[in-house]
């Protein structure tokens, strides 16, 4: 009864109010609390990442369907709503087939070790005001850490497959992974020096109170998470450990039934991981300029988190692929150096503010304006002396004639 | 250490890490062994959590199982006529000895030694201070570390590149 | 010190997502460069050349579909012109002008689909190819309203074309080339200054012209070398020499060349197509033949049994794969004494292993797709 009157479980603003009210009426004793309070928030954080997974299999469908003048699933349910039900009940019922020379130990270890750290990284992650499972001091780091446990665990799925599709693109991935995780942690460690703090929770609460977003004042970092989280998730066009038009399926090529459905399920998860981070890093995670006192701080989270992830589902439908060497040369020799700059930049930024003293609301635009410029000023220039720009970049048409036989080739390309 | 579930945890921590190290060892496959490694590896970091070590713990991670268990992968893959077999080698007596010694070694130091406890309660924000510590107190020794690892950076790129070798292959 | 690595064979069919059909391609690699490719076919053999020799002239014509099933048409086209040479027909205007326009549109959506699967082999997921259907398949309405089928048409017939088209055809048609110029822009906008196309495709699976015409490439193949050669100018067949158009070339004989030149292709077809739908005649569809039946008020038309006298006959057209060659050897009788294809997509597919040796799987992907193989028509 007393839950009930204090007025408090009601406030569904931030959904660990009415857990935490409830658990305390049980007057448990502290340690079977703390236990069942993890054991409730883990198990919430489960079921939305899986709920949240189903809606965007169909959410993600559709709105292809929409870039590419198509219909998408429409068949099974109001809507095709039912469809990735109907998926999931395909992927269960399917024969799990494992390769007769598959190290099977590994083969069958890498789907659920694959699915480990997508759900673990939003531990850490604030969904709102108290709405946190562990709120860790090293949070930033933590993020990272957890994500780069994929790197071998693709790499397990691709050896033990014991197919040459697979060993190539899972080389490719731990490749891929390891470069873009020094531009992901570049990117993330200018966020921290601005901050001071590796909390997550901190970050959200310090753009609360400067009543800011971090996008504005570093742009530069977010696009550079942006794009090397990509890579994490093997979005296009980064894709290129499933480069679908070259090794089949990639790493997962001879995963079937559940097995696969684990994997397709932690490409969406670890998604939703990326585009969790960003959210709270860089995007005011669940404050919205006083907004958050009406609408559930988690409501405002998932919203942004969804239209990050909706920049994924965008650049899938829309970009080519690099090659992998491509890719490669444009995490060590673009995005690595910009982002040493950029660290530089703003550890002077830091030291600059702390030393004036200046009021935040002439320091903040100044920063921040500065940074915009800079990052264009970095990106252009960078990207100019890296030759592009240059005319083997630009597009041309084909030449039109009227000579029969006459030969055009001037062999300017050919290398 | 008179937390229970610590006391549990640090046992089941042990465990673990112990078991997936002997299994390093004892495992064939080669890359059944580098598994066995990162499981290892994870036990340690776990281990660290125990200590409320936070940052030490995430930092064990995102190093050992991100990056070294890799380049232990990458060692393996790449070498031409590895076998993909932990063999019994010539090697096998010698390094026994050795092992021996060494637990020999640790055992004898780990017994007679005596271990400090201290009273004080853990670092709230165990990365602030080994922050401040690496660029205050310890710089000189951060400082050096740094500049040997640059030289092992260089070295490797030294011996690898191919003799002879014109500007870049683009 | 250097760094020893073992050859690595990969086999890129004949399952595989970018091979266009069952095509196989065994790719040696050392790293992700490729040292060696074979080129493996027959997958889709269905041995058309001998079973044509067992079926009458005109039982021909639909095996002419499956060869090159995105481009029926030209494959109809060929066919008929060698049957007609060899047996002295006239076509009537209004069935050569006809004949050009089904060419035109069937080169139309036969280079929509190599573009799109182009971009898709450059990774671009399925955007593009969706896109190009749109137009496809305005194009394939207007085939199924001419002749019933959208796919394996039928429609040419030895001395004309299989029926007139409908009243409402012309309106639909004009609709469809009012439509497209805006596409056409929005497509060399999407993709010609694309820098992940160009990054990917520029300077890739180069041949110089002097190794294009050794090794007897046509088609955008050919053109992309630079080398200006068009039947349809060169020789010109149906209404063509009537037609006033340009043709493509391009200058570095890559990849994104051979790409450009299907881009530029599809506007110089709506040229043409724009020509011949108002120049377009009246009159019969089809030649009245010696033992055709013509009933009164209706068109003349085909005999279902024909008896070429003996000799040889070879007649070639540019199908939007390039050189598309049909020789037939009469012995007088009603079906070919023998029957040969000259296709276009197994020749331009020769020079695939010179283009890939030395560049990485994912070129080889690419070099491919700026191939535009139809496998029915590399296997025949």
């Amino acid at each position: 009864m007393a839950i009930l009157l204090s007025g408090e479980w009601y406030d569904l603003r931030d959904l660990a109010n009415p857990i935490r009210e409830l658990i305390d009426g049980l007057g448990l004793p502290d340690a079977a609390d703390y236990v069942l309070w993890s054991l409730i928030a883990a198990l919430a954080i489960v079921t939305w990442l899986v709920v949240s997974v189903i809606a965007f299999i169909w959410i993600e469908r559709r709105l292809v369907a929409l870039m590419q003048n198509r219909i998408g699933p429409n068949r099974v349910g109001p809507a095709g709503l039912l469809q990735p039900i109907a998926d999931a009940i395909k992927l269960l019922l399917k024969e799990a087939i494992t390769t007769r020379d598959a190290d099977r130990l590994l083969f069958w270890l890498a789907p659920i070790i694959v699915f480990i750290p997508t759900i673990v990284v939003f531990a850490v992650v604030p969904f709102g005001e108290s709405m946190v499972l562990a709120d860790l001091n090293v949070g930033v780091l933590f993020v990272i850490a957890v994500a780069g446990i994929m790197t071998p665990a693709i790499f397990i799925a691709g050896w033990s497959s014991n197919n040459k599709y697979a060993l190539l693109a899972a080389m490719r991935t731990i490749a891929m992974l390891i470069s873009y995780e020094i531009v992901q942690v570049l990117a993330l460690l200018s966020a921290v020096l601005f901050i001071g703090s590796m909390n997550l929770g901190a970050f959200v609460s310090w753009q609360d109170e400067y009543n800011t977003w971090l996008i504005f004042i570093m742009p530069l970092p977010v696009v550079a998470y942006i794009i090397a989280g990509a890579v994490e998730i093997n979005r296009s066009p980064m894709d290129l450990s499933e480069a679908e038009s070259e090794l089949a399926a990639g790493y997962h090529t001879e995963y079937g039934g559940i097995k696969f459905g684990f994997f397709y399920q932690a490409e969406y998860m670890a998604g939703f991981a990326v585009a969790a981070t960003v959210t709270t890093l860089f995007l005011g995670g669940w404050t919205l300029w006083g907004l958050e006192e009406w609408i559930p701080g988690w409501i405002i989270f998932l919203g942004k988190l969804y239209a990050v992830f909706f920049l994924y589902i965008w650049s899938r439908a829309t970009l080519p692929r690099l090659r992998i060497d491509q890719l490669m040369a444009f995490a060590w020799k673009f995005m690595l150096p910009l982002m040493l700059v950029n660290v530089l930049v703003i550890g002077a930024e830091v030291v600059v503010w702390e030393e004036t003293g200046a009021s935040r609301n002439i320091a903040l635009p100044a920063i921040g304006a500065l940074n915009a410029t800079l990052a264009v000023i970095l990106v252009v220039g960078w990207a100019r002396v890296l030759g592009h720009g240059s005319g083997r970049q630009r597009g041309y048409r084909a030449t039109l004639t009227q000579e029969i036989g006459k030969i055009y080739y001037t062999g300017a390309e050919a290398s | 250490m008179e937390d229970t579930g610590a006391v549990v945890a640090f046992w089941i921590l042990a465990a673990i890490t112990v078991g997936a190290a002997l299994g390093v060892a004892a495992v064939r496959n080669l890359i059944h062994s580098v598994v066995l490694l990162i499981v290892s590896f994870a036990g340690v970091a776990g281990l660290y959590i125990t200590l409320s070590a936070d940052f030490i713990a995430v930092v064990q991670i995102l190093i050992y199982i991100g990056a070294i268990a890799i380049l232990i992968i990458f060692a393996i893959v790449l070498t031409p006529r590895a076998g993909r077999l932990n063999q019994e080698g010539f090697m096998f007596l010698p390094a026994l000895v050795l092992a021996a010694l060494v637990a020999g070694t640790m055992i004898f130091v780990a017994f007679d030694t005596s271990w400090a406890i201290s009273e004080r309660e853990g670092f709230e924000d165990t990365a602030t201070a080994i922050g401040d510590l690496l660029l205050g107190k310890y710089a000189l020794p951060f400082e050096i570390a740094s500049v040997l690892l640059l030289s092992a950076i260089i070295g490797a790129i030294l011996l690898v590149r191919p003799e002879g070798a014109e500007e870049g292959p683009e | 010190m250097t760094l020893k690595s073992e050859p690595f064979v990969v086999n890129v069919g004949p399952q595989h997502p970018s091979t266009h059909g069952v095509f196989r391609l065994r790719l040696t690699l050392d790293g992700e460069k490729i040292i060696d490719a074979d080129m493996v076919m027959g997958y889709l053999h269905r041995s058309m050349e001998k079973l044509a020799e067992e079926r009458t002239y005109t039982q021909n014509i639909p095996f002419t579909d499956r060869t090159d099933y995105l481009a029926a048409m030209t494959g109809n086209l060929a066919y008929v012109m060698a049957v007609e040479k060899l047996m002295n027909i006239e076509v009537p205007e209004r069935a050569q002008f006809l004949r050009t326009i089904m060419a035109e549109l069937q080169r139309i959506a036969s280079h929509s689909m190599a573009i799109g699967i182009f971009a898709n082999d450059c990774g671009a997921w399925q955007t593009p190819v969706m896109h190009m259907f749109r137009d496809r398949e305005k194009i394939l309405d207007l085939f199924e309203m001419a002749c019933g089928a959208r796919l394996t048409l039928n429609y040419m017939r030895i001395g004309g074309v299989s029926r007139d088209i409908p009243d409402e055809w012309m309106p639909q048609a004009h609709k469809l080339l009012k439509d497209l110029p805006n596409r056409f822009a929005e497509y060399e906008d999407l993709l010609l200054s694309n820098e992940i196309i160009i990054a990917r495709s520029r300077g890739i699976g180069v041949l110089t012209p002097e190794q294009a015409i050794a090794y007897s490439v046509s088609g955008p193949m050919l053109r992309g070398s630079g080398v200006a050669w068009d039947i349809r100018k060169a020789d010109p067949y149906a209404a063509y020499d009537k037609l006033d158009f340009d043709i493509a070339v391009g200058t570095n004989g890559d990849a994104y060349d051979r790409f450009v030149i299907r881009l530029a292709e599809l506007r110089q077809s709506l040229r043409i197509l724009e020509q011949a739908l108002d120049m377009m005649p009246t009159g019969p569809v089809h030649e009245r033949l010696g033992t055709s039946t013509v009933q009164p008020g209706t068109q003349p038309i085909a005999p279902l049994v024909f008896r070429p006298p003996v000799g040889e006959a070879y007649a070639r057209i540019e199908s939007p794969r390039g050189e598309l060659g049909y020789y037939i050897v009469s012995d007088g009788g009603p079906s070919p004494f023998r029957f040969h294809i000259r296709s276009p997509s197994f020749i331009n597919l020769t020079p695939l292993k010179q283009m890939a040796i030395g560049s990485t799987i994912a070129d080889a992907i690419v070099i491919l797709g700026s191939v535009d193989i139809v496998v029915g028509e590399v296997d025949r």
